[in-house]
């Protein structure tokens, strides 16, 4: 399947504008690069983080993973893929995990964020530009996914992926967006994945940009 | 959910039992060797101690995962009246890093067992499968090829079902219904019922084999 690559927006220190105007301006330079929105397509990710089930509370659970990580995609409602970053492991599995994970009753769902977006097409080319809403709050960030259709390979759609950041980060930079995109890094090969793209490798750039993005976010909260 | 029920049969009228379940199912046997590796939650993880199963399908040329939830059975005047268990089951197919991932859930290695033989998928009032295998522990860690049967001489039989609360009944008859065409070869019953081979079924075998499976039993 065809390359993606999945960024997030890091503003500066000092930024003030909102995220929706930061939001807007963006779209304005998609559209600048004749991206055109596809209004049929309503684009919807949703990144559950995960927290262990103790049977007596005050005992450590230091050994169990605090990064578990779940990714539903909407073009594949019928997956679910989890993802531990600590422990470079990334799994599909059809949506009866879902339910088996409930059995189990050793996890459960903490907290989540929904990724809502708008696809804009630009010939070879596509954006998912995805507003990050916690499960409590407003829109807290913005992420983008830029997709190159002709090429599956990671290795050789690295220069044109590159060179189509920095071509959204000079237009942000034009229209005095305070901020630039950054890609979450992901160590491919560390989680078992080869150069040929998969969802598995979108499950895995979702869960780094989601846990970036809530730490950005905790951070900025605390900070105003 | 699924209905279940178990028997034990010698290996030597596995031959037979295949050309019967041949002659009622309709379908081609398909062959079996999958591993099963059973994992329990570390100590402290989980509201209560959990099990969950990852198989490994080693009889395609790229081994195939999935994850499996045995969970209790139904209990009540209705699961009493019904000669199968009905117990809940999810399973879910997976990528290759299923098992790293509940080791790091905190799950831990209970035991591991190697099932080889073959199954029959077909429709008879239910969705049915039939699976007659060994089953084998393994002497080395994961080492499958290196298995020996666990009890040498005798193998598994299990007739399985899909089921929903609103249909375990009717699923429960047509199992029940099928299974007593197998009879003069091997007792099925709910597991955990002990039951032995069945003192008919060297002569239902013998009579299978002379004749290819033409003979009523």
């Amino acid at each position: 399947m065809p390359v993606r690559s999945v960024l997030y927006w890091k503003p500066n220190q000092g930024n003030v504008m909102t995220n929706e105007e930061v939001m807007s301006k963006i779209s304005e330079c998609i559209e600048t690069l004749h991206g055109v929105e596809d209004q049929e397509c309503h684009c919807h990710a949703c990144v559950t983080f995960y927290t262990p089930i103790l049977r007596d509370e005050r005992a450590s659970f230091a050994d169990l993973p605090q990064d578990f990580v779940g990714v539903l995609m909407m073009e594949q409602l019928n997956k679910q893929f989890f993802v531990m970053q600590s422990r470079w492991i990334v799994v599909e599995a059809d949506s009866l995990i879902l339910p088996l994970i409930e059995k189990l009753s050793s996890y459960k769902p903490k907290s989540y964020i929904t990724l809502n977006g708008t696809l804009y097409k630009m010939g070879d080319f596509q954006i998912r530009l995805f507003k990050v809403l916690p499960d409590q709050g407003n829109l807290k960030g913005i992420i983008a996914e830029i997709e190159y259709l002709p090429i599956s390979s990671i290795e050789q759609s690295k220069k044109i992926m590159e060179e189509m950041v920095d071509t959204l980060n000079e237009l942000a930079s034009k229209k005095s967006l305070e901020g630039h995109f950054v890609q979450a890094k992901a160590n491919y090969a560390k989680y078992g994945l080869d150069d040929d793209y998969t969802s598995q490798h979108t499950a895995v750039q979702y869960a780094a940009t989601s846990l970036t993005e809530l730490i950005q976010s905790a951070l900025r909260s605390h900070d105003n | 959910m699924e209905c279940v029920v178990q028997g034990i049969i010698e290996t030597q009228h596995v031959e037979a039992l295949e050309i019967l379940l041949q002659g009622l199912c309709g379908v081609q046997r398909e062959r079996l060797r999958i591993h099963e590796i059973c994992l329990k939650s570390g100590p402290n993880l989980g509201t209560v101690a959990s099990e969950v199963r990852v198989l490994c399908d080693l009889e395609q040329s790229e081994p195939s995962w999935a994850v499996r939830h045995i969970g209790g059975a139904m209990r009540g005047a209705g699961a009493d009246q019904v000669s199968v268990l009905v117990r809940s089951m999810v399973e879910s197919k997976t990528s290759k890093n299923v098992l790293r991932l509940f080791y790091a859930l905190g799950y831990k290695l209970d035991h591991e067992l190697l099932r080889v033989g073959f199954c029959f998928n077909f429709y008879r009032g239910a969705r049915i499968t039939v699976t007659v295998a060994s089953i084998n522990k393994m002497l080395k860690l994961h080492a499958t090829d290196e298995a020996v049967p666990l009890t040498p001489g005798i193998q598994l039989v299990e007739v399985t079902a899909p089921a929903t609360s609103e249909i375990y009944t009717e699923v429960a008859y047509a199992m029940s219904s099928f299974c007593e065409y197998l009879a003069p070869l091997l007792h099925l019953s709910k597991p955990g019922v002990s039951t032995g081979v069945v003192p008919t079924a060297a002569a239902a075998a013998a009579s299978l084999m002379s004749d290819g499976g033409g003979t009523t039993l």
